[in-house]
């Protein structure tokens, strides 16, 4: 177990910069996952941390050891690849205790880590069994059993769970959740899956086109997303957004008003007359009601039921649709027009340059 | 839900099935009844004759294998012939392939700078004729005027030289090397084909297992291309047996000195086409390649029954 520190972390590719200045610092027993679009620089993070790729420029502390130098093994680290990457000529025992051989560990130990290892993942039964007559799953556990029998102080995971079926990911998920409470290693996670990510994370980092975008708690993240992509990234269906204007400013008071919402208050001192803004709320924050100083109407186009809410897809004044999402029995027909509100709180402001300026007060 | 190909079959008129059988199955047959399976009953019916000097055939059943294998004046040159097929095909297997298998191995290193250039190097003698590859090596390895023993001398190893390929002690082994020169790049390109489905995560995670290349190589990467290793054997195996040109060409049909380089297909000429005082005899000829089939042959049931059966294929 042991802390994970990176500095001013660089990799390029040639001209290409993949990652640009990476900041992280990762409490010892904390698990953190790495969110972010496709080719953002997920894995390249994750294989740099192993010591897979080399580092353009910036420092790793595994432990509060530099571990720039350092080979993948020495670094005291234990990887689980996407596709598991099990040696296909070795059976079950004999995948978890390679490793072993090579670094040293003595064979009655590397027996108890095995056994171990085997009974805390259901994996007693398989031990004599290859690869191949695995099925996804148990190759997934497997596969995690070869990394805990290192005893690694941090645990890597490139989507472990990506080529397992919607019930599977969900099981291993709560069993990778145990294994975390169990071992109280370090685990750093990379992952497409929201709700993997909200799920598992003691913290979440935001990743976009190799840079750090917002390292925070899940429900912080979700409550208050530092920037535009933060919050149109994390949350599913994804944050409408509204085009606005500050119509006027009074004392410590911008007017913001846009096309097919009513204009509301915000408490911001540094907005000008005439800057860009944009509103962002989360359909599952829109509802009908009274209350609430954001209200947008529109005429209901699409209603999808998924039972214990529907979606529905409304469409403003000013021709833009947006979604909101409908608890309850009441689903708005289409055709219907429907004025729709949020809580002051559930209203996020962003100004031009994407970054959060703050949710309005009530007036 | 698209019908099932054995489906369609059985609906079908048996004409048009046998229409369409004929169509696809059809020329490949053809082809390879006129070249091959014609050739070869061809050659075995004819090893059950003999001719007499007026050039007239009769039937003599086995009689000439009886010959060949019986009388000393057939059976010794034959058995020469086989001993030194043996060596050859031992040369190869211990010389040409493990060497393949390391060229592949470096092939296949990460950060190898220059591969393609390597890669096709080292194939280019797989390329040239046989022919030219002979003439040169019999210039490069001529005392006369051969660069060989200068170069020796070059770097101060010139008592080392010998005119290798005139002593019968070691001419097989001198062109047995040169072929292996010639075709080593075959098994590379296979092998560091093998080696390219190997998926990089597989070895990503040898190396986070604490395994350095030379460890990958030999604990991960060569079991995974086993099967290809042993194909390239097969193939070995059936190219040396089947051999001839190479020591038709720098050692003429009498694969001298004193037939110290004659193999099955050296001696297979001389019996059939003859050479020199030697008369042609097609019957004996046909009498030799049909042993030599049956050589390949039971090679080839041996690797089926004793290694193929037991190697393993990976999916990745
Ligand atoms: N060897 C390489 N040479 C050049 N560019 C590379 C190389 N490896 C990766 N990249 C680039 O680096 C970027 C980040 O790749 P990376 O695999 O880290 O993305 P990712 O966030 O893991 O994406 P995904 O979610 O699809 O797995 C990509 O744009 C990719 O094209
Ligand atoms: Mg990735």
């Amino acid at each position: 177990m042991a802390n994970l520190r990176i500095e001013h972390l660089h990799k390029r590719y040639g001209a290409t910069a993949v990652l640009n200045d990476v900041n992280l610092k990762i409490e010892d027993g904390e698990f953190v996952v790495l969110v972010g679009p496709s080719g953002c620089g997920k894995s390249t993070l994750l294989r740099m941390i192993a010591g897979l790729d080399g580092a353009s420029g910036g420092d790793i502390h595994i432990a509060d050891k530099l571990v720039n130098t350092l080979a993948p093994a020495d670094r005291g680290i234990a990887m689980v690849f996407q596709s598991y990457a099990l040696y296909p000529h070795m059976n079950v025992r004999k995948n978890m205790t390679f490793g072993l051989k090579f670094t040293g560990v003595p064979p009655a130990e590397r027996e108890r880590r095995v056994t171990e290892a085997a009974r805390m993942l259901r994996l007693d039964e398989l031990l004599g069994r290859y690869p191949r007559d695995l099925s996804g799953g148990q190759r997934q556990r497997v596969a995690i059993g070869r990394a805990i029998v290192r005893e690694p102080a941090v645990f890597l995971f490139d989507e472990p769970l990506s080529n397992l079926d919607a019930a599977l990911r969900v099981s291993t998920r709560v069993e990778i959740a145990n294994l975390h409470r169990m071992l109280k290693s370090t685990i750093v996670y990379v992952t497409h899956d929201q709700v993997e990510a909200m799920t598992l994370a003691d913290r979440i980092v935001v990743m976009n086109k190799g840079c750090i975008e917002q390292v925070g708690r899940p429900l912080d993240l979700y409550y208050a997303p530092a920037n535009l992509f933060v919050a149109g990234f994390i949350g599913s269906p994804a944050m409408n957004f509204f085009e606005a204007k500050v119509a006027g400013v009074e004392g410590a008071c911008a007017r913001v008003d846009g096309p097919g919402f009513r204009s509301f208050d915000l408490p911001a001192t540094s907005l000008k007359m005439g800057d860009t803004l944009t509103v962002g709320v989360r359909p599952e924050h829109l509802a009908r009601r009274e209350d609430g100083s954001f209200t947008v109407e529109g005429v209901v186009e699409l209603v999808e039921r998924l039972g214990e809410s529907s979606f529905a897809y409304v469409r403003r004044a000013d021709d833009r649709l947006f979604v909101a999402e409908v608890r309850g029995r009441q689903t708005p027909t289409p055709g219907e027009r429907v004025a729709l509100a949020a809580a002051n709180r559930d209203v996020h402001v962003f100004d031009s340059s994407g970054l959060r300026v703050s949710s309005p007060t009530n007036t | 839900m698209p019908e099932s190909v054995s489906n369609i079959t059985a609906q079908m008129p048996r004409a048009k099935l046998a229409g369409l059988l004929l169509f696809f199955l059809g020329p490949a047959v053809a082809i390879y009844t006129l070249f091959s399976i014609y050739p070869l009953v061809a050659t075995m019916a004819l090893s059950t004759y003999t001719s007499d000097p007026s050039g007239a055939r009769s039937f003599v059943g086995l009689a000439n294998f009886k010959t060949l294998l019986g009388d000393a004046l057939w059976s010794k040159p034959f058995w020469n012939a086989l001993g030194n097929n043996l060596i050859f095909f031992a040369v190869h297997m211990c010389v040409q392939n493990p060497v393949g298998i390391a060229l592949a191995g470096l092939l296949s290193l990460p950060g190898l700078r220059l591969r393609g250039f390597y890669r096709t190097v080292m194939f280019l003698p797989t390329m040239l004729s046989v022919v030219i590859v002979g003439f040169s090596w019999n210039l490069i390895l001529s005392p006369l005027w051969g660069v060989a023993a200068g170069a020796l001398k070059a770097v101060g190893l010139g008592s080392l030289f010998a005119p290798w390929l005139g002593l019968e002690s070691s001419a097989l082994v001198t062109l047995s090397l040169i072929s292996v020169w010639q075709f080593v790049g075959i098994p590379m390109m296979l092998i560091y084909a093998a080696l390219l489905n190997i998926p990089d995560e597989l070895i990503d995670a040898a190396r986070v297992d604490g395994l350095g290349q030379f460890r990958i190589f030999f604990h991960i990467k060569l079991p995974l291309v086993l099967p290809t290793i042993s194909l390239v054997s097969v193939l070995t195996f059936v190219a040396n047996f089947n051999a001839f040109d190479l020591i038709y060409s720098v050692k003429g049909a009498l694969a001298g000195p004193n037939f110290a380089t004659d193999i099955l297909g050296t001696f297979f000429y001389r019996t059939f086409f003859g050479n020199q005082l030697q008369l042609g005899n097609p019957t004996m000829g046909s009498a030799v390649a049909t042993v030599m089939f049956f050589i390949i042959l039971l090679g080839l049931c041996l690797y089926l029954f004793f290694v193929q059966r037991r190697i393993r294929r990976y999916a990745f």
